[in-house]
């Protein structure tokens, strides 16, 4: 069994499929469905498969890096399904939270300030649409980020407060759920736990951005792992004056390590939405399933 | 001209000059009396008089309502009139040349600052403008970011807000990059002015605006992409929901560019396309007037129906120019305005030859400091000003500066505090005489070869009244003409090469199925309005003579065409409502569909949304029409005169459609839409008239010849034996059969086939002649079954049109993947 932390080669096959109960006269899609290389990561191939096939296809990278696809389908169908089969090596060195703890948050954001790139600095840390500033958000924070506190141990202590704190479930938040909406329900899902520790860091100064991706996920002990059972996932990264980007996962309660496998990243979930779509169509009723593969390969 | 001249005569300048509320700078007057430039100006004033100068102003209104110039949005009711002061505000030459200089420098400056924020950003890493006040700045549009190729993102058209400080110098209050509206509104104001000042026009060699216009018709057509001969350019509007939908009909009218809405586009093979009748045109330059978080759903917001999925991604790959490109808002930024001294030496190595007011950056801790300690006498602006939040300083009590500094203490990088400006003040004409008023300035610019080209003057504003500081867009604020003589002109602004003519040749005009749908409806309104009001004015008629006399043959006849009208009209005689009362109603009520107002009132509406394709004398025609049925008479009074002014108005509104439009598809349409009402109006009167008592069979032909303007003919016929001598008969032969009559329904086929093979509907034209030649075959079954038959041959005509041409596009949805799919755990 090797290490969280070693290097790691994995297939992931992503399939969206909408379905409706009439024709769609057309369809305009953008989405980030190929992964990115990172410092950290190495797409060897990826591929996007539309079905029916597209009148047209492009890709740019945006302006975080991504690869954002533009896809126009403009035959009658009924079904369409957007797949990505990608192969991507990672290998996420363990970050030395310890060492952190030789600077203080508040040092930290001060030595940002000045030393980062003021494009990437004042990107990250200025309010986005789904991490606005509040007084909600500021008084969770400062419990956790207060200036003076280690970096190393505030940062841990984020994470693990954010996923002792609140109950992940399903269908409790939307889009539309705001910060402080989270903050008083006390549930959500992945999306949700990644802006909160994105305000978080941001009140405190320190750069951070909203991460999408996968995550490698073991089947229950004994059982076969099941087709499609996989999903994406979200997290975040903190800027930090020592050692760069550091990734976190509020959800799990961990940093992130070498099953973390990134798609795109932004200042929150309306930057890198995987799949959108502008549908002309009469139906009344449309069906959307998503099902991912995470395959670790040898 | 001399001084003294001004100062004979009425004494209104000598009023104006003692007037307590003139700003340290006045536009007409200086410590020693006229400004020499303003001599003929002043002396015109003197010589018109208070009397004179009232009705200058009444005249700028007449104007303003024959050429139906409004300011603000239909669909949300708050268009009102676009008010102008008939006295213009004259720059001098040598002044106006300084000042376009200035103007110019900027707009190029501005270029370049687009350019680098959305490339390199280098203003940004080299902390000269800080990243915070750009990137903070929702009209930084993310993914507008990145090459483009050509030079397709370069600024097209930019405008600033200009105004004097108390010295005299002009400053520049903010800049309108986002979208630089106004220009057709300084055009038609130019229009009405020198109109209304006829004599002080002719007498001053002003520069013409003309010249601006086609320089922005050739920017827009060099910014297509590629190498197209003869570019495509669209005005891409809101719609209804605009405000300033005339200044776009306008100005499209004034670059001969076609004004569309979304539903007229569509994206594929990753540009857009016009829905050119039943074919796609390439489109390939958009002039935008929508917003730019509105014009592209599938990268901005999802929910906006004005925008076109794809557009964003179409420009990105360089196969559509659009102007204003998309990001240009963030330029309209006052912490910008703080740092543009740095900008325009690191940018172009030079002074800035036109500055604002000192602007403070609330994001830097010396401009927060600066901006807290002096709130009460600053302009305090959000860098966003679309936001709304912009207050004056020395208005807010206690309270609200506080909750004001606090506003600024969560969020500093978002406000800015400007030094406030006093403004001029320029005469405005009020009916105690002139009175001085606060005035600002927009002016427009268009690229032009390596840098830019500005409106000679430009649209100038003036506050509502003496004791306002500002001047916004609320109420009450006048417009003002401002003329440059044409000396401040320098050679390089000579006139573009003029590319109108080739457009026109080559794009054959095939209106889009929306416009098709307007234009349609415009003509079915007109008419109905037409042979409701011919309709009344008999039923009118048989009231007068007989409604006192129940049970005579006549009352008889009353009662069936009053009958008829309500089933024509849908709006029924209420119980023991006298003949001449429900009338009224069905003529006046604007809020009865089927009465004449109601049919009025739709026919403006939609012409308005088709304003770039109506000529110009519509507006005075319509506006008289409203107008007439805006008054009911007193109740003791006749309807008829009414009606014959109704009338009146609707002969003149075919007079334009007959003499004044080309007969292309635009044409078509409308001539068709009034077509298929008259026929289908024909076939219900002669429905509702058919089965009279025979005692009033008579009377009620008569008054059915005569509501379709056919009862000479029959009495002519009728006397020299050419035709039948009962009316009833007669009735039908006219008004069906006889192709000759242009009130009968096989005149009507004719030329409904002739409009549909002019918009290339061979098949449907086909229709058109066959459903006449039944008419003819069916002459010898029983009336009623004709007129049945004939009427669903009508409704299936209308709705094949309606099938073929106004096809919109599917509905819209927004598609997401869902928010709580992922969450490996």
């Amino acid at each position: 069994m090797t290490g969280r932390f070693d290097k790691r080669r994995y297939q992931v096959h992503h399939v969206t499929r909408y379905s409706y109960d009439d024709d769609v006269e057309a369809v305009y899609n953008r989405g980030f469905l190929r992964p990115r290389d990172t410092e950290t990561q190495l797409v060897l191939d990826s591929e996007v498969v539309v079905d029916p096939e597209p009148d047209s296809v492009t890709e740019h990278l945006d302006y975080f890096g991504n690869h954002s696809t533009y896809l126009e389908t403009r035959s009658l169908y009924r079904t369409l399904e957007v797949s990505c089969r990608s192969t991507v090596e990672v290998d996420r060195p363990e970050p030395d939270l310890a060492a952190l703890d030789a600077t203080s948050v508040g040092d930290a954001a001060r030595e940002l300030a000045v030393d980062a790139d003021p494009v990437l600095h004042a990107d990250f840390t200025l309010p986005s649409p789904l991490v606005s500033r509040s007084p909600e958000v500021a008084r969770y924070a400062a419990g956790i980020l207060s200036p003076e506190r280690p970096l190393g141990e505030a940062l841990a202590d984020l994470y693990r407060r954010i996923h002792a704190d609140f109950a992940y479930q399903h269908g409790a938040t939307s889009v539309r759920t705001t910060l402080e909406d989270l903050l008083r329900l006390r549930r959500g899902v992945c999306q949700d736990f990644a802006h909160l520790a994105v305000g978080c860091l941001r009140w405190a100064g320190l750069p951070a951005r909203y991460v999408s991706g996968y995550l490698e996920t073991q089947p229950p002990p004994g059982r076969e792992k099941l087709q499609g059972a996989d999903a994406s996932h979200a997290w975040l990264a903190v800027l930090t004056p020592s050692q760069g980007w550091i990734d976190l996962d509020p959800t799990n309660d961990q940093v992130a390590d070498s099953r973390y496998i990134v798609t795109a990243w932004g200042r929150d979930f309306t930057d890198v939405s995987p799949l959108r779509g502008i549908v002309y169509t009469e139906a009344k009723h449309s069906d959307l399933s998503v099902a991912v593969d995470v395959l670790p390969l040898p | 001209m001399s001084v003294q001249v001004a100062q004979s005569a009425s004494g209104v300048v000598d009023a104006y000059r003692l007037h307590p509320a003139r700003a340290s700078f006045d536009e007409l007057l200086d410590a020693d009396g006229v400004r020499p430039h303003q001599a003929a100006l002043a002396a015109t004033i003197e010589a018109m008089g208070t009397a004179g100068l009232l009705a200058a102003r009444a005249e700028t209104r007449t104007f303003v309502a024959d050429e139906g110039v409004t300011y603000g949005s239909t669909a949300a009711r708050t268009s009102r009139r676009w008010a102008i002061d008939p006295l213009p505000v004259l720059v001098e030459a040598g002044e106006w040349t300084r000042l376009a200089r200035g103007l110019a420098q900027r707009a190029d400056l501005l270029d370049r600052v687009f350019v680098d924020l959305y490339g390199d950003r280098l203003l940004l890493r080299r902390r000269v403008l800080p990243a915070a006040a750009v990137l903070g700045h929702p009209g930084f549009l993310r993914p507008a970011d990145g090459p483009v190729p050509g030079d397709s993102r370069r600024l097209l058209l930019v405008a600033a807000d200009l105004g004097r400080d108390a010295a005299g110098t002009w400053r520049v209050i903010s800049d309108r990059t986002a979208d630089p509206a106004g220009a057709g509104f300084a055009m038609v104001t130019r229009r009405i002015v020198s109109r209304v000042m006829a004599g002080l026009h002719r007498s001053s060699d002003l520069a013409r605006l003309r010249g601006f216009f086609q320089t922005v018709t050739a920017a827009l057509m060099d910014a297509a992409p590629g190498s197209v001969e003869t570019p495509r350019v669209v005005v891409l509007s809101p719609g209804s929901a605009s405000d300033i939908g005339f200044d776009t009909s306008f100005l499209a009218t004034m670059l001969g560019f076609d004004v569309v809405e979304a539903d007229d586009l569509v994206t594929s093979r990753g540009r857009p396309w016009l829905r050119a009748g039943d074919r796609l045109e390439p489109v390939d330059v958009v002039l935008r007037r929508v917003e730019a978080a509105m014009s592209d759903p599938l990268e901005f917001r999802g929910n906006s129906e004005i925008g076109l999925p794809g557009l964003i991604e179409a420009a990105r790959n360089g196969h559509v120019g659009i102007a204003n490109p998309v990001g240009a808002g963030v330029l309209d930024n006052p912490a910008l305005i703080a740092h543009l001294d740095g900008v325009a030496e690191a940018l172009l190595g030079e002074t800035l030859l036109l500055r604002s007011p000192q602007t403070w950056w609330c994001g830097e801790p010396a401009g927060l400091s600066h901006v807290r300690a002096n709130l009460a006498r600053l302009v305090l602006k959000p860098i966003d000003r679309d936001s709304g939040g912009m207050r004056y300083g020395w208005q807010l009590n206690a309270a609200e500066r506080d909750e004001l500094a606090a506003r600024i203490a969560a969020e500093p990088w978002a406000w800015c505090g400007q030094e406030p400006l006093e403004l001029s003040t320029a005469p405005v004409v009020t009916g105690t005489g002139l009175e001085p008023r606060r005035f600002v300035l927009r002016g427009f610019g268009v690229a032009s070869g390596a840098g830019f080209q500005f409106l000679p003057g430009g649209l100038g504003r003036v506050a509502g009244s003496t004791r306002e500081f500002s001047v916004s867009h609320r109420a009450g604020t006048l417009a003002k003409d401002v003329w440059v003589p044409s000396a401040a002109l320098a050679d390089d602004l000579a006139p573009a090469r003029p590319r109108l003519a080739v457009v026109a040749a080559a794009h054959p005009v095939r209106v889009t199925p929306r416009v098709a749908r307007t234009l349609l409806a415009i003509g079915r309104h007109a008419e109905r309005a037409e042979s409701t009001a011919r309709l009344l004015k008999v039923a009118d008629d048989l009231a007068e003579d007989h409604s006192s006399r129940p049970g005579t043959p006549g009352a008889a006849a009353m009662d069936v065409v009053n009958g008829a009208v309500a089933r024509i009209t849908g709006i029924e005689r209420r119980y023991a409502e006298a003949p001449v009362e429900y009338l009224t109603r069905v003529a006046l009520d604007a809020a009865a569909p089927g009465g004449v107002r109601f049919n009025a009132r739709v026919l403006v509406d939609r012409a308005q949304r088709v304003r770039d394709l109506m000529s110009v004398d519509t507006w005075s025609v319509l506006g008289r029409l409203e107008r007439t049925l805006a008054t009911a008479p007193p109740p003791d009074q006749p309807l008829l005169p009414l009606l014959e002014n109704v009338l009146e108005s609707l002969l003149a509104w075919a007079g334009i459609l007959a003499q004044s439009m080309v007969r292309d598809s635009s044409w078509a349409f409308l001539d068709a839409g009034g077509r298929l009402e008259r026929a289908q109006h024909t076939v219900k009167l002669l429905t509702a008239t058919a089965e009279p008592a025979p005692v009033a069979a008579e009377l009620t032909s008569e008054a059915v010849l005569r509501a379709s303007e056919s009862i000479i003919t029959h009495r002519r016929r009728a006397a020299s034996g050419t035709g039948p001598a009962q009316a009833g008969e007669s009735a039908l032969t006219l008004l069906l059969l006889e192709e000759a009559n242009p009130r009968s329904v096989a005149h009507q086929l004719v030329a409904l086939a002739a409009d549909l093979r002019l918009v290339g509907d061979e098949p449907l034209a086909a229709e058109a002649e066959r459903v006449r030649l039944r008419l003819e075959t069916d002459a010898d079954l029983p009336v009623a079954t004709r007129l049945t038959t004939l009427a669903g041959d009508l409704r299936r005509l209308d709705g094949s049109i309606a099938e073929r041409h106004f096809a919109r596009q599917a509905t819209r949805h927004t598609a997401e993947t869902d928010w709580d799919l992922g969450g490996a755990r």
